[in-house]
């Protein structure tokens, strides 16, 4: 007797009407890198996985207009490769150097890193950073959620049984915008992070900080923008003084969303340290 | 439920139940045992195996997700005369083997490294193999293997 099913889909619709099939409590199986740890760990929530990994929609990665659209089965790797990303999307492609050796960053998928929402994953504060919506899909229809309110806490978001995540769309940000990832992890290689920092950045023509994003990963129980310290930097020169500000800003409201715990000695020196140096690299250091 | 793939050049057609790993599959179903299970969850290699083209751990693969692939297993691996082929000769030649139990996956992360990049630097190969653990030999040996054949394959 088999714990659970496979099924493959062959089409978004194939795979909502599989997903929204009552006589079953399915799950969408993408590149196995959470799911298959789960199977293993048992017992499972699910009956059967409907597996979504080739289905050609989703593994989409283009430009429409002034909006980047990035299908939800595309893996790391294939982030990594995209010309698109790499110039338009560069804290998303170095997390997804990031994430693991090769064979998990050519298994594990955007859609993947978001549904399973652990509080370590590298791939969601890119995505918050660049203000993504994800688009579910059901048999109801389809509806946009900006991924920080998708995500609600760790391992847990606002998707119902039945739901399927299709693609992230992002705005293309201002002309002339850099963007950087930043992992501590306990190694180079295939580390879980212990905190990270997605930023963005560009200055105006008068050399003044016109446009400035960032969300820390691993940093809150809830993923989101820190626009406390974002809006400290619009409108000022970048200088050093103004990116330890900055830094020392973001422990402080970390520490204020969680309280001082066992964890913070160490990640508020962290997060001051990597807001700094992210946005060092956005905005000082174009080769860094 | 029937999984069919090309395995290691080869179809096969093989029943199994649909809520097995690709690495029980190869190794319980198919017989072939090179591909070792360490970790079981991704994070140590010794299961790697080449799917379309890339490197992947076959203890996070779903054996039915392999259904129509093409598989390459270190029994896929070896020199025109069933022998070690060059890379498989230059770990035994660097001493990059000492128990054992990585190497199979080492030579697929080796592999499937220098079918993508041919010529890579020293941190490439160390990145190529980020997700291999070898509790033996402290790596050194195995980077001067996988770099010593792509030399080796540069000359023809």
């Amino acid at each position: 007797m088999s714990a659970f099913d496979y099924v493959r889909a062959g089409s978004i619709e194939e795979a909502v009407a599989l997903l929204g099939d009552p006589q079953w409590v399915s799950q969408p199986l993408a590149g196995g890198t959470d799911v298959m740890v789960q199977a293993r760990h048992g017992p499972v929530h699910f009956q059967r996985l409907v597996d979504v990994s080739r289905i050609p929609e989703m593994k989409v990665i283009a430009r429409h207009g002034d909006e980047i659209y990035i299908g939800a089965a595309v893996t790391y790797t294939e982030i990594m490769e995209s010309r698109l990303l790499q110039e338009t999307a560069t804290c998303l492609v170095e997390a997804a150097r990031l994430v693991g050796g090769p064979a998990i960053a050519n298994a594990g998928t955007l859609g993947g890193n978001v549904g399973n929402a652990a509080a370590c994953a590298d791939g969601t504060p890119p995505l918050v950073c660049l203000d993504a919506v994800a688009h579910v899909r059901n048999l109801a229809g389809q509806h946009a959620v900006p991924v920080a309110e998708l995500i609600t806490g760790p391992h847990q978001t606002a998707l119902q049984r039945g739901d399927l995540i299709t693609h992230f769309t992002f705005p293309v940000a201002p002309a002339g915008a850099r963007s950087v990832f930043l992992k501590l992890g306990r190694r180079n290689a295939q580390a879980i992070s212990r905190l990270s920092v997605a930023a963005a950045g560009a200055l105006g023509g008068n050399g003044r900080i016109t446009f400035a994003r960032l969300a820390p990963g691993s940093a809150l129980s809830r993923l989101r923008r820190f626009t406390e310290v974002e809006t400290m930097l619009i409108g000022e020169e970048p200088h050093q003084a103004l990116f330890e500000a900055a830094g020392a800003q973001a422990s402080h409201v970390m520490e204020l969303a969680t309280g001082r715990r066992w964890s913070t000695e160490y990640k508020e020196i962290a997060l001051h340290g990597l807001v700094a140096r992210a946005l060092r690299a956005i905005f000082l250091n174009p080769e860094n | 439920m029937w999984i069919e793939m090309t395995l290691n050049g080869k179809p096969v057609a093989v029943e199994a139940p649909p809520d097995i790993s690709l690495l029980d599959l190869l190794r319980d179903y198919l017989n072939l045992t090179g591909t070792k299970e360490g970790c079981a969850v991704g994070e140590c290699g010794a299961c790697a195996v080449i799917m379309d083209g890339r490197l992947v751990n076959s203890c996070m693969v779903l054996a039915p997700q392999a259904h129509g692939s093409e598989v390459i297993t270190i029994e896929g691996v070896h020199g025109p005369d069933g022998g070690p082929n060059d890379l498989q000769q230059n770990f035994i030649e660097y001493g990059a083997v000492q128990c054992g139990i990585c190497i199979p996956g080492m030579i697929m992360a080796g592999e499937a490294l220098l079918m993508h990049n041919p010529n890579p630097s020293r941190q490439e190969i160390r990145m190529g193999l980020a997700g291999n653990l070898c509790r033996c030999t402290g790596y050194q040996q195995i980077v001067d293997a996988i770099e010593a054949t792509a030399k080796g394959r540069q000359k023809g």
